[in-house]
This record gives C-alpha cells, sequence and structure tokens, in this order.
C-alpha cells in the first residue's frame, strides 16, 4: 500500500498496516525531519523492522537531492538476514511502483566467517582463525612474494577481485550475506573485500553493534559514513552493556602467559630479522618518528585492528623516543607483563582508578603515561614490519597493549579490579585483573555527534527515561507503543504466594527456604498438567537453578513434572543447549510437550524465541537482580550515582526488570500468538518493581492478576488457554481496528489531520 | 488410553450413546467460579432497570447463526453421505495408527474420518507421529479433534494435514454444540466425487421370539434382529456391513433420513414486528405449524419466522423443530398437495 504522511508517499509492501506502525512511522519521520536522535519502543511481533525500513527508504525516495543513507544495526548475524529479507521485499514493491529510480544497494557486512568462500580458509573453527588464514594469503608481503614465486598460496577469488579493481562493483539490488557470497563466487570475487569496498557506496548497511561502537573495529569499517546518514540499533535494550564491553579489557594469567610467548617469538623474528634485513626495521623507525598518521595508506588487507581508543582521544604525534626502536618496545612490554603478573599475585580484592594505577605502573615499572597510551599502534605497526600474518597466535599480547593504551587514555569512567578468585567460588584461584568502563555514554559518544540521526529501538526500553540518562545524550522523540490487538493474547499474572498460601520470593534470605523451593516446585507442577506443548521457565542464575533442580529432584517433584512433560535444562556449554533445544522443539512439535529450565540473561533468554506452541507459558522464578557483591557492578553503581545521578537501587531494579521483559517477551513474537507470563515473586507486585515493565506488558496487566496464589493462577490458566483456542477474527471488530487498509488509513490520516487544526 | 469405538454407516445425529459417557465423566468438569457469576449476566434495559433474562431468545439467536453459518457453506456440494467414522475418545497415537489400519479397507465411496475427543494435554506415541499423519493423509482420513483442556499444536497439525476440524471445548453445552457440527456430512473429497452404485442389502426384521446365533456377538440371541437378504446370516444392529458376505445392511428410513443433508430446507427470514402489523397480512396471526398465537399475552407481535418458499408463519419453536428434526417444511409440502 502507498499512504502519504506529511509530505512523504510511504512505500508499505503489504496490504494492511497495523495502527501502532502507522504512529511509529510518524514519529520517525518526526525525528528525521528534526535530525535528532529517537529512542522507540514497540513490542516485538508489531513489525517494527518493515516500518522503520519503509519509513526511511520512501523518505529517502522523497528527498533525492540529500545524500542519506541508513546504517541498520542488529545484534546477531540471523537478524542481519531477517533484516535483508524484509528490505528485499520492500525494495521490489518499491520498484513495481516507482520504476528504476527506486533502485537501491543494500547489503550485510559481517566477519570473514560469514562472508569468505575460500573454501580452505572459511573451513577454520573461529572467528580469529578465518581472519588469520585469511590474512596469510592476502597480505601485501605475501602477495609480494607470490609474485617472485609461484609456489607461495595466494587467495584466487582476492586476486580475481583485485585484478577487477574499479570495475568491481556490485549492482544495485539487495544482498543478504548469502547472496553476497553466491555474486562472489560467480564472479570469483572475494565477497568480504568486495562487501567493505561497497559500503561507502552502499544506499543500506546493515551490519552488527560492534562495527559502530568498538573503536577497534569502527575505525577501519565505519570511518567513511556521511553525517548524513541515519543509525538505527535494533533490538538496543542492552546498548549499554555493549558499549561498556567495547571498551573494558580483562587479563588473566593465561594471557600473561601467552603474552610472554608472544614476546619471544616477536623477539625471535626480530632477531631473524636483523640478521637478514635490517633496513625494514630502520624505515619502520624513521616512520614512526613521522608519526603515526600513516595508517590511511596501509592497503585494505593489512588493516585489520585499529586503537581501542575513541577517535577524538588518539593522539597525532610522533612516538615517544622510548618506544621507537624494536627492541626497547619489547623491553616495555615485558616489564608491563611483569609488573601485571606481580598484581595478579595479591591475595586481596584490589581495586584502583586508572590514574593510581598508572602512577604505580611508572614508579615500579618505569612505564608512563604516554608510553601506554601508544602501545596498541606500536604493536600493530611491529606486527606489520615482522609481517607476521598468523594473527591469531598473537591474541594475547594485543589484549595486553589494548589495556595499556586504554588505561593510559582515559583517567575517569574506568576502574581496574583485581580479584584472586571468583567470589562464588573462593576455593579456587583464578585471579582476574579487569580494566572495567562504567560509562555506556564514551563508546556511543562518537555515534551521537558523528551522526544526524540515531534512532535506538527496541521491545523493552523501560523505563524509557533511564536510557538518554545512560547514553548521555537527547532524544527529540521518546515514546512507548503499546500493541494494538484482536483479542487479550498475552496474559501477564504476579503469583506471590505459593499453593499453601505462604509468599514466595528469591530474596536472599528467603531463597533457600524449603518452604519456598517446593512452592515453586509445586507451580511448576500444577502448570505443566493444564499447558499443553511448551513451557520456558527462567531462574535468576545458574547456581540458583541447579540448587532448586537438585532440591526437586530429592524431593520427587521433578519426576512428577516428567510424567506430564520432558525437562531440558540450559547449561553454560552451547552446543549442549542447541541439542537440548532442538530437542525441546521436537517435544514440543510431536505433542510430548516439554519444560525448558532457563537462565535470565543467559543465552537463550536473549537470543532464542519460544513463539507459538513453542512457549505457551512463561514462567520468571525471582527477580533477576545482577550480582549484587560483584566488584564490577558495585563501581559501576557508584559511578553512575556520583556522575548521573542515578540511584543504585533504580538501576538495580531498572536492570533487573528489563531482564525479566526480555525474558518474559520470548513467547509473543506475533499478534497470532499467544502465550501466558508468570511472575513469580512477590516482590513484583510492588509498585516500584511493576511499574518498570513495558507498556505493552502492563496494559494486559489486570489488577486482579496482581497478588494470585498458585490455585489462582491454574484456574486463570485454563480459562485463558481456552478461550485462545477458539477461533476469531483476525482484522478485529469495526470499533477496534486492529488492521488497517489503504482506505482507513486515509480515512484515518484526514481525521487526525483534522484533530490537529483544531 | 485408546477406547476404540463404533463404526457407522451413514451416521447422521447418533454418537450420542459415545457421548454420554464423556459427559458423565464432565460432570465435575470445571464447576468454575463462573459458573456461578450469574449476576454478570444480567442486563439493564434503556431506563435502567434490569431486564429479565430471556434464556428463550438467546436460545433461538444462537441456533439460528448457527443454522446460518451451516447452510451459508452448503449451497450446491456433493456430499459424502457414507462416513466410516471412528470416534476415539482421549486417544493414544496408537489409535490413530489402528484407525488407519481398519479404514484403509472401506471401499472408495465411503468416508473415512475420525472424530478424537481429548481431555489431555500430551500424548505419546510408538513411532513418529509425523508419519503417522501422513500416512492418514494419504489414505484420505479426514480427522478433526474435539480438545477439552487447551489447544495443542500436534492436533491442530493433524486437522490442518487431513482437513478436518479442530475445535476446543469451552463449556458442557459448548462441547454438544462442537459435537453436533460434526453430524451433517462433510463435502465429498474431490477424487472421491465420481458417481457410484454401491450393493446395499435391506434386511428383514427377523421374527419376535425367533432365536438364532447372530454373526456379530458370536452368541444364540432370541428376537430382534436383523436378516442379510444374501447369505441369510444374523445381524443385531442397521446399519452395519454383513460379518459373512461383507454386504452393507441397511434399512430405507436411514437412507431417507440421509436426504435432508443433501437438500435441506432454507433457513426462515425473521419477520419484522411492522410486518406482522400489516393489515394485509392478517391471515397470519397463528404459527402455521402448531396454530398458536404469534401474539404476545400483551396482544403485540410476538418473535416470528416466515418460509421464504412458502410464505407461512413460524413461530420459533416450530422453526427449530423444522430445521432440526422434522427437516421437512409443512407450509411447502402441504402446497405441494394441493
Amino acid at each position: 500500500m502507498k499512504f502519504q504522511i506529511e509530505d512523504v508517499t510511504v512505500y508499505f509492501p503489504y496490504d494492511h498496516i497495523y495502527p501502532e506502525q502507522y504512529c511509529y512511522m510518524i514519529e520517525l519521520k518526526r525525528t528525521l525531519d528534526a535530525k535528532g536522535h529517537c529512542l522507540l519502543e514497540m513490542p516485538t511481533g508489531t513489525g517494527k523492522t518493515i516500518a522503520l525500513l519503509s519509513l526511511i527508504t520512501s523518505y529517502c525516495l522523497s528527498k533525492p537531492q540529500s545524500p542519506m543513507k541508513l546504517i541498520y544495526c542488529t545484534r546477531t548475524v540471523h537478524e542481519m538476514e531477517k533484516t535483508l529479507a524484509e528490505l528485499k521485499i520492500l525494495h521490489n514493491y518499491q520498484i513495481k511502483h516507482l520504476g528504476p529510480q527506486a533502485r537501491i544497494l543494500a547489503i550485510g557486512l559481517s566477519s570473514r566467517k560469514n562472508l569468505c568462500v575460500n573454501p580452505t580458509v572459511v573451513a577454520a573453527e573461529n572467528r580469529d582463525s578465518v581472519d588469520a588464514g585469511c590474512r596469510k594469503l592476502t597480505a601485501s608481503w605475501v602477495r609480494a612474494l607470490a609474485s617472485e614465486n609461484p609456489d607461495v598460496a595466494m587467495c584466487e577469488f582476492f586476486e580475481n577481485y583485485e585484478k577487477a579493481a574499479s570495475a568491481a562493483v556490485l549492482p544495485p539490488g539487495v544482498y543478504t550475506l548469502q547472496e553476497l557470497r553466491a555474486f562472489g563466487k560467480e564472479k570469483g570475487w572475494c565477497p568480504y573485500f568486495l562487501a567493505r569496498h561497497m559500503v561507502q557506496f552502499a544506499n543500506v548497511v546493515v551490519y552488527s553493534y560492534q562495527y559502530l561502537l568498538d573503536p577497534k573495529v569502527a575505525g577501519i569499517i565505519s570511518k567513511e559514513m556521511q553525517k548524513e546518514s541515519v543509525v538505527v540499533f535494533d533490538e538496543a535494550h542492552n546498548i549499554d552493556n555493549v558499549c561498556i564491553e567495547a571498551l573494558s579489557v580483562s587479563v588473566r594469567r593465561q594471557t600473561l602467559e601467552g603474552a610472554t610467548r608472544n614476546l619471544s617469538r616477536i623477539s625471535q623474528e626480530i632477531d631473524r630479522f636483523k640478521a637478514t634485513d635490517a633496513s625494514i626495521l630502520r624505515a619502520e623507525y624513521n616512520r614512526l618518528v613521522e608519526g603515526l598518521a600513516l595508517r590511511g595508506n596501509l592497503p585494505i588487507t593489512d588493516n585489520w585492528l585499529s586503537n581501542p581508543a575513541l577517535p577524538d582521544d588518539i593522539l597525532k604525534e610522533a612516538v615517544p623516543g622510548n618506544i621507537r626502536r624494536a627492541e626497547h618496545f619489547l623491553h616495555v612490554l615485558r616489564r608491563l607483563v611483569q609488573y601485571l603478573s606481580g598484581r595478579l599475585d595479591t591475595e586481596n580484592v584490589e581495586k584502583e582508578s586508572p590514574v593510581g594505577f598508572v602512577a604505580s605502573l611508572s614508579s615500579h615499572a618505569g612505564i608512563d603515561q604516554k608510553t601506554l597510551k601508544f602501545c596498541y599502534d606500536r604493536l600493530h605497526s611491529l606486527m606489520l614490519t615482522l609481517e607476521i600474518t598468523d594473527t591469531d597466535e598473537f591474541l594475547h599480547i594485543q589484549t595486553i597493549c589494548d589495556f595499556a593504551t586504554l588505561v593510559g587514555t582515559y583517567g575517569r569512567g574506568f576502574s581496574i579490579i583485581i580479584e584472586p578468585f571468583d567470589e562464588r567460588m573462593p576455593h579456587i584461584p583464578d585471579p582476574v585483573l579487569q580494566l572495567s568502563c562504567h560509562d555506556a555514554s564514551l563508546a556511543i559518544k562518537p555515534v551521537f555527534d558523528r551522526f544526524q540521526s540515531v534512532l535506538i529501538t527496541s521491545g523493552t526500553l523501560s523505563p524509557i527515561d533511564l536510557y538518554p540518562r545512560l547514553l548521555n545524550f537527547h532524544p527529540v522523540v521518546s515514546r512507548s507503543f503499546t500493541m494494538s490487538l484482536t483479542r487479550d493474547c498475552i496474559c501477564p499474572m504476579v503469583l506471590t504466594r505459593g499453593s499453601d498460601q505462604l509468599p514466595v520470593s528469591t530474596k536472599f534470605d528467603m531463597r533457600s527456604d524449603p518452604g519456598v523451593v517446593r512452592n515453586y516446585g509445586k507451580l511448576l507442577l500444577e502448570m505443566v498438567s493444564v499447558v499443553p506443548d511448551g513451557i520456558v521457565c527462567f531462574f535468576v542464575s545458574y547456581s540458583y537453578m541447579d540448587g532448586i533442580i537438585n532440591t526437586w529432584n530429592d524431593s520427587g517433584i521433578l519426576k512428577e513434572i516428567m510424567l506430564h512433560k520432558l525437562v531440558f535444562i540450559e547449561t553454560q556449554d552451547v552446543v549442549e543447549t542447541t541439542l537440548a533445544l532442538d530437542n525441546y522443539r521436537r517435544a514440543c512439535d510431536s505433542g510430548r510437550g516439554a519444560v525448558f529450565f532457563s537462565v535470565a540473561r543467559g543465552k537463550v533468554a536473549e537470543g532464542i524465541d519460544f513463539d507459538r506452541h513453542y512457549g505457551r507459558l512463561v514462567i520468571m522464578i525471582g527477580v533477576p537482580f545482577q550480582y549484587t557483591l560483584s566488584k564490577i557492578l558495585l563501581a559501576r553503581l557508584e559511578y553512575l550515582r556520583d556522575t548521573f545521578q542515578i540511584k543504585e537501587g533504580d538501576f538495580l531494579t531498572f536492570d533487573a526488570l528489563r531482564q525479566a521483559a526480555q525474558c518474559v517477551g520470548r513467547v509473543i513474537r506475533s499478534k497470532a500468538d499467544y502465550g501466558m507470563m508468570i511472575f513469580a515473586d512477590k516482590r513484583y507486585s510492588r509498585h516500584d518493581k511493576r511499574s518498570k515493565l513495558p507498556s505493552w506488558i502492563l496494559s494486559h496487566l489486570q489488577d486482579a492478576n496482581l497478588n494470585l496464589s498458585t490455585d489462582m493462577a491454574l484456574h486463570i490458566a485454563r480459562e485463558f488457554l481456552k478461550k485462545m483456542a477458539q477461533p476469531y477474527d483476525k482484522t478485529g471488530s469495526s470499533d477496534k481496528k486492529t488492521l488497517l487498509s489503504q482506505e482507513e488509513l486515509e480515512k484515518l490520516g484526514d481525521g487526525s489531520m483534522h484533530e490537529m487544526s483544531y | 488410553m485408546n477406547n476404540g469405538a463404533g463404526r457407522r454407516i451413514n451416521g447422521g445425529a447418533e454418537e450420542d450413546d459415545d457421548e454420554d459417557d464423556v459427559n458423565g465423566d464432565l460432570d465435575a468438569w470445571e464447576r468454575t467460579y463462573t459458573d456461578e457469576r450469574s449476576w454478570e449476566s444480567l442486563q439493564e434495559d434503556e431506563s435502567g432497570m434490569l431486564r429479565p433474562i430471556d434464556n428463550q431468545a438467546l436460545y433461538h439467536s444462537q441456533y439460528r447463526r448457527r443454522l446460518r453459518s451451516l447452510l451459508s457453506t452448503a449451497a450446491r456440494i456433493q456430499k459424502g453421505l457414507i462416513r466410516y467414522l471412528y470416534i476415539v475418545i482421549d486417544l493414544s497415537r496408537n489409535a490413530l495408527d489402528l484407525v488407519d489400519g481398519y479404514l484403509n479397507q472401506i471401499p472408495s465411496y465411503g468416508h473415512r474420518e475420525v472424530l478424537i475427543l481429548y481431555s489431555a494435554l500430551s500424548t505419546c506415541d510408538p513411532g513418529d507421529i509425523m508419519d503417522t499423519i501422513q500416512k492418514c493423509r494419504k489414505s484420505k482420513i479426514r480427522c478433526s479433534v474435539i480438545g477439552l483442556a487447551a489447544e495443542m499444536f500436534i492436533c491442530k497439525h493433524l486437522c490442518q494435514e487431513t482437513g478436518g476440524t479442530y475445535s476446543v471445548a469451552l463449556d458442557e453445552s459448548h462441547f454438544k454444540e462442537l459435537i453436533l457440527e460434526h453430524a451433517p456430512p462433510p463435502p465429498a473429497i474431490a477424487e472421491f466425487a465420481v458417481a457410484n452404485l454401491i450393493k446395499m442389502g435391506f434386511p428383514q426384521r427377523a421374527a419376535e421370539g425367533s432365536i438364532s446365533i447372530c454373526s456379530c456377538h458370536k452368541e444364540a440371541k432370541v428376537g430382534a434382529g436383523y436378516t442379510c437378504p444374501r447369505c441369510k446370516a444374523r445381524a443385531c444392529e442397521l446399519p452395519t456391513e454383513c460379518c459373512v458376505c461383507g454386504l452393507t445392511l441397511v434399512s430405507s428410513p436411514h437412507l431417507a433420513r440421509s436426504y435432508h443433508h443433501l437438500f435441506p430446507i432454507a433457513p426462515f427470514d425473521e419477520v419484522t414486528s411492522s410486518h406482522l402489523n400489516n393489515p394485509n397480512c392478517k391471515l397470519q396471526r397463528n404459527c402455521f405449524g402448531c396454530q398458536q398465537s404469534l401474539l404476545d399475552p400483551g396482544n403485540k407481535p410476538g418473535p416470528a419466522v416466515v418460509c421464504p418458499k412458502c410464505k407461512w408463519y413460524f413461530c420459533l419453536d416450530c422453526d427449530i423443530y423444522i430445521h432440526e428434526s422434522l427437516h421437512n417444511c409443512p407450509g411447502c409440502d402441504s402446497l405441494r398437495h394441493s
């Protein structure tokens, strides 16, 4: 359908549109008009992605003179593919209506692991080894060598791509990763480098968060994006954590041991070069005297990681004299590693600010702040000079330099925490030194500054006023939409009491109470007997899940549950969990029914959908607070309080509730779907907790369902399931339209125009 | 788990005996808070007074809705009148295999159907259920499920694959309604919708007091049986298939009764009260069926319906009786005679 939002004609590839999609588009349009940033919450299953894509592309089409570009960031490769597939439908529709002038180029960019077509390289098991495998075949010195000696292996795809030079372009169209690979195979061009080259010409680029937020990657991939771009962060409820992780480093004993090995290997290489071709080292020295600004001219294949510090904070001056020579730099690194391993030997937990750490580093190891700052670039330069291609072997020393550069650059918003053992397992020594970033706004600031519009959107962004404070920006629009439904297909309940009317909670003083554990068990047991197909049960942590399942097993509850449904458990092992999920789905399909035990904040809670019969009920046992004794969390809370005036309690509750909302949101992925959600903890009935849930859940949470015991919940569940099994009208009754056709939309548009004019 | 159930030829609305034991189980079935909330069905009229609950009118309007939905699809569709229907009460998937085995042998003019009444929320199967479903689909068995508790994916999948219907009962009356929905024959499957001559026997009822060994129960019985016209074997009930020679045994009333499925009576139109006051139709103050007055106690015109063909008026009770039991319109029939 085709309709008008103010001065923009929107092309929407479907015949009907949800009212909330329409509102969403209006808000988006205003944001784009205002050239500002925005924050929009809309539940999953309402077609957020297509609304976003169709508005922004239509907006671009209506303003052909402005070179607007859409940068769409997703969390996973799977989401990337889904987005591109949607865009493809949209693009075909636009071409049908507008003809060839609507043509755009849209590509997805991912790591070599997902894009490489060279069978020998892509066979490697992880991302780093694929990257290294690629470099072994394509680094400039390897190719130079190969031109003299035909025995040296090269990648034919890259060679063909290089040969084609400027002729190597993608014709306009929408390319998913798979199609990109197919195109590369057909032409014999390397899809990865082709995609990287085409990023600067594409109208729509879809890639992962890291490509914008992690300065190590963003410096290479995203530096050429123009200011007029619109940046979208989809599923952005955890964006603050992504920002923090991008600037955090942790160093363990293994890292230091590996770094020591790396250093001796580097020193051998240096000796070898000295013996054979000392001029190369001298040339590097001269280059360093002139400064590091030469980076930009590196061939595309040699350019793998840039500085971990943010672009504004990188010094544009020459490398300090004491690390210009390779041997000297090596000495500095050795001293640094030695100092770090000395610090790791501590018996107590230590917390230090970067400033203090740098001071003690300079007094004990004689390394000053400026030297630290240059570590990363210096290492990069040295590895290039030494023509090292197996970069995956050198990850440890890279981590150390990463750490050094960050600690040398930032004085505020970070802290260094050394823990001799994991607090939950005090008898196993596992020292770790963490440089943790507390300020999510640091990493995202360059993005806000650089781009005209940044849209942050997700199904759960409540409370929506906290995100601008955490990320330190001023949105022009921040709104939360609810879902328009033809029937009440979600049924959230707050369960506060067990079957014996005693309160249930995972509060620290209550969680191990046998009565509470039994009540939770009884709840699940009752529910498995009335809910068909799949049930998902989220626990607050792995340790709590292990404990409670053990108790259930001992008391025979687990056995009784298994009479009704099969039980599957998420573990920290990815392969095991994938297998469990597969079998869980099979059990649901075949009618046997199954329960999946999972953990809030785990992989499953973040990325796996339990839609339709795979999840008819989700039980959130407890409030998933973070581990509040964690030193890193405490440091972050303190920083948030001092800098952004966010109270500890507020932040913890916000964080716990967004995780809970994320967990329960797994069951509803579309409007035709239905599901129940049980929040099983007495603390959910308190207003301060409950009010932080997203509005689309709150609007269905009736007052009667706020303080239930197991038997009442059971009754509600029975009724709800029967009601939902009845046939229903998808378009909604006449007074409550949930699907709008073009005429209805035009009528609505007129109506709202009138309202506005009065 | 699998209480297999009887086979019916030309199975009209005769499932009641099986249904009874289910209903027996359902006595305790969901006596919940809602059942007692009679106050919620109270309604206010315009002046704010409570309106008496008119169950009669409510029932009638429900019935009319059902009638309309049934007939709207029924225009001129060939229907599979000869149905081989198994009713399975609470299935295991084993039952589906069994039914498949039984139904495979029946001739192609018969419709193979399974109606599963299901209250459990899980199933456990000896083999792969998906294969079984595909098998049923291949042998054109139409599987329908009436659930009693909640929607199950596998049941829905089964019904979708085999072209059956899936419904979940809300309460007892809804359950009855859902079962009765299965009584009218479904449209014929296209591939089998060819004209077919079927050999049938019309057995005579044996004389009272005659003793013979019945072929279905293998025991001697006194009186009340039917003798196959071809092989003279004795069967206890009709309709059935002769155990000895395999002839289909029916009685003529059975055939006659199924006739109305092919040529149903058109639903009657509702008469607006203004129409009833119209002096031109003075004659029709009474129901043509029962001759009761169509007027209210207050001498105001009450609800009535009119047959679109013969234009005679009927009261609501007669309307239901004509469509559900009689299957003949007295007005049209008398017109034909005169």
